[in-house]
């Protein structure tokens, strides 16, 4: 906004932001002024309440003093200036009454003293100056009586009103303190104001200042710089347009006329370009051509004299670049040809070369092939060996079986017989319990007998007592019969469970033995079964061994054969290497033609 | 005094040979129904009828266990009526005669079974004699050996 205005409003707006910040700043401080003012008459106004108070006292004071002046001398010139005191009163009280209208509580003050000064008046000085005068005429003691109640009162009134002015006087003194406070405070402030407001001035101006030298400034300083540039040279140099402003406008006038002169300068620049390029494009044909590339074409045309020129030099050089065309042709022909020459001839080495490395490798393939054969002839000689001892052992072997099955049928024969024999032995040891069976029932009954025998002994009395040792020494031999008997069935028992113990042993003896035979015997079964195979495998063997000798011989013959081969292979590779050289001969000849016609270039 | 010594259980007791009639090897009885079960059954000596009383089961212990010792003790009773009758008595561990001195017996001084009689004392274990006569209560005897028979 700033920018586009024009210089003379800008100018115009800055002094008058600055002339109205100082206007501003001393509408403020003429009202900080007034309200100083104000302050000051209030202080003045209290100063003169209190001058009327005081006055009012002094008055109040003079008709005190006068009275009690007159009361002890009685001169009546005393009381003279009385009624003129308490009018000055009055009037003092009346002004100062007129001068508190503002403030109701000191305004009833005020009317409080005003009844009270006239009761005083009325109630203690008139009748103590009236007391006084009688007083002077008879002396009697009644009327100083009176006198000192009137004085008394007097005294109390006074008191009274001095009070009441005292209390004015401090609610004025309060009031004054009051307003001093607040018009130093309101200084304090004015003082403050002047300052920074005059500092906030200064500052504005400052600023408004540099704004308006900046935009007064910078378009001129751009126009100089673009002068000078292009005065220097520099065509294209233009002038910034920073404002809208009579400055702007003369920038825009000042570019134009830098554009028409760049045109112009251009354009004679062009016409002198053109001319140089015609002239140059003629010279590069010719020194090309000159140096021995005749592809260059002439593309100058025209009516004027280098028209006329490249023409010319068109002509020839399409002659020229005609001839050496064809040589060039012939040479690439023949240089093509002795190339494939040599390509196929290098080729057909090459396969000889190969002939020659495949044929060696089936040889010593065939060598190989030989070496094998020759070992695993060995290895079936061996294997035959082998088979041979295999054979013989296993039929050691089954002699071998034989005989021990022989042996195991004689164990089983032998625990037949041992098994019989225990049972034989079995039935023996039930004989021998029998017996014992009848020698236990013999011993009881000869127990019993010898009791029955001890019993009769003692029927019989004195008569019987040889008797009864017989019966004594009968039942002894019974016990002892008793007790053997009962041993040697214990022995017997113990036999008879030992037998069948060993009875037991056997059965299971046997059974193992006859399984061992029928396991021998499968045994001998498989050896055989085996040999069987092995025989079998011996002539198998004579056949493997006659192929392997029949494919040693193949394979030495195969080694022959190819030897011959590789050496007529060496031979064709050796011409072929003659005829190699040859090609090359004929290629370099081809060469040479083709390099002395090249360094003529015909085509672009 | 010769004594033929037994047991009823593990104790030791006596029998005065002059009360025995003889020793005889355990037989079978037949049972007898409808008695005490003390009463072991009939034995047939020699054809006549003997009533064997079990001392074992008599004395309270369970029937007599039958071992190669166990005898039948056939012993003079005096039955109700005067007669001498003949008694079976199954004793265990019979094993033998045995000679007790008349001064080695004592009163037991203890009131136990009505049978059990003297005491004799040292020489090892303790042997008691068995009166014959008290064996039987009076109810047992009368139907054992009832009076006026043969």
């Amino acid at each position: 906004m700033l920018k586009d205005a024009s210089i003379k409003n800008k100018l115009t707006l800055g002094l008058g932001t600055i002339v109205a910040i100082m206007l501003f700043l001393l509408a403020l401080a003429y009202n900080n002024s007034q309200k100083l003012a104000a302050a000051n008459e209030w202080d003045r106004h209290a100063l003169e309440v209190m001058v009327e108070s005081n006055h009012i006292a002094t008055a109040v004071l003079q008709v005190q003093s006068a009275t009690r002046g007159f009361l002890l001398t009685g001169n009546e010139a005393l009381i003279e200036p009385i009624n003129a005191e308490f009018a000055e009163a009055k009037r003092h009280l009346a002004t100062a009454t007129r001068l508190v209208v503002d403030n109701p509580i000191q305004h009833d003050r005020m009317k409080q003293l005003a009844p009270m000064l006239d009761n005083w008046m009325s109630q203690a000085i008139m009748p103590q100056i009236a007391l006084g005068r009688s007083g002077r005429r008879d002396d009697s003691t009644r009327e100083i009586a009176g006198t000192e109640a009137a004085v008394l009162l007097g005294a109390r009134t006074v008191a009274a009103i001095r009070e009441q002015i005292n209390q004015i006087a401090a609610e004025e003194n309060r009031l004054m303190t009051l307003r001093s406070q607040e018009s130093a405070a309101l200084q304090e402030t004015m003082s403050l104001l002047l300052t920074a407001g005059g500092a906030v001035t200064v500052a504005l101006a400052v600023l408004i200042a540099w704004l308006l030298m900046r935009a007064l400034l910078a378009p001129l300083n751009s126009l100089n710089r673009t002068v000078g540039r292009i005065a220097a040279g520099d065509q294209s140099a233009r002038a910034s347009i920073l404002a809208n402003d009579e400055l702007g406008k003369v920038a825009v006038e000042f570019n134009r006329m830098a554009q028409a002169i760049q045109d112009s300068q251009a354009k004679e620049q062009a016409a002198s370009a053109d001319l140089r390029a015609k002239v140059d494009s003629l010279l590069a044909v010719v020194s090309k051509a000159a140096a021995g590339d005749l592809s260059g074409q002439v593309t100058i045309t025209g009516q004027d004299a280098i028209g006329q020129l490249g023409q010319g030099l068109a002509t020839m050089f399409d002659n020229l670049r005609s001839h050496l065309n064809n040589v060039q042709k012939a040479g690439i022909q023949v240089t093509t040809s002795a190339t494939e020459i040599a390509a196929s001839s290098r080729q057909q080495e090459a396969t000889g070369i190969e002939q020659a490395q495949t044929s060696v490798e089936i040889l010593s393939t065939t060598r190989e092939i030989s070496a094998n054969t020759t070992q695993l002839l060995r290895t079936m000689e061996q294997a035959t060996a082998v088979a041979d001892f295999t054979t013989s052992a296993t039929a050691e072997a089954q002699g071998n079986l034989k005989r021990m099955d022989a042996t195991m049928q004689h164990m089983v024969t032998a625990t037949d017989s041992i098994n019989a024999k225990l049972a034989a032995l079995s039935e023996k040891a039930s004989n021998i319990n029998n017996v014992l069976v009848t020698i236990t029932k013999v011993a009881d009954q000869t127990n019993i007998l010898s009791l029955n025998a001890a019993i009769e002994a003692e029927k019989a009395g004195d008569a019987g007592r040889g008797f009864s040792v017989v019966a004594t020494e009968i039942r002894r031999l019974a016990d002892q019969t008793s007790v053997s008997t009962w041993d040697i069935e214990q022995m017997v028992k113990e036999m008879q469970s030992a037998v069948s113990a060993s009875v037991m042993g056997m059965d299971k003896f046997s059974e193992e033995i006859r399984r061992s035979v029928g396991e021998v015997r499968q045994v001998a079964e498989q050896l055989s079964s085996v040999m069987d195979q092995v025989q079998k495998l011996a002539p198998q063997f004579d056949l493997v061994l006659e192929g392997m000798q029949s494919q040693a011989v193949g394979a030495s013959q195969i080694s022959e054969t190819m030897l011959q081969l590789s050496e007529a292979t060496q031979q064709t590779v050796e011409s072929l290497k003659a005829t190699s050289d040859a090609v090359r001969q004929l290629q370099y000849a081809a060469g040479d033609l083709q390099s002395s016609v090249a360094t003529f270039s015909v085509n672009g | 005094m010769k004594v033929l010594a037994f047991h009823i259980g593990t104790e030791r007791y006596g029998l005065r040979l002059a009360g025995i009639a003889q020793v005889l090897p355990a037989a079978a009885l037949k049972a007898l129904p409808l008695t005490p079960s003390y009463v072991a059954g009939l034995l047939d000596l020699h054809g006549t009828p003997v009533p064997v009383i079990d001392l074992t089961q008599l004395a309270g212990l369970g029937p007599s266990a039958l071992r190669f010792d166990t005898r039948i003790v056939v012993v003079d009773y005096a039955a109700d009526d005067g007669r001498v009758r003949a008694l079976g008595l199954l004793a265990e561990r019979v094993q033998g005669v045995q000679e007790v001195a008349q001064a080695r017996l004592s009163d037991a001084g203890v009131r136990g079974a009505a049978f059990l009689g003297q005491v004799a004392t040292g020489d090892g274990a303790m042997l008691q004699l068995v009166d014959i006569e008290h064996l039987l209560a009076p109810d047992v005897r009368a139907l054992l050996f009832p009076v006026g028979q043969a």
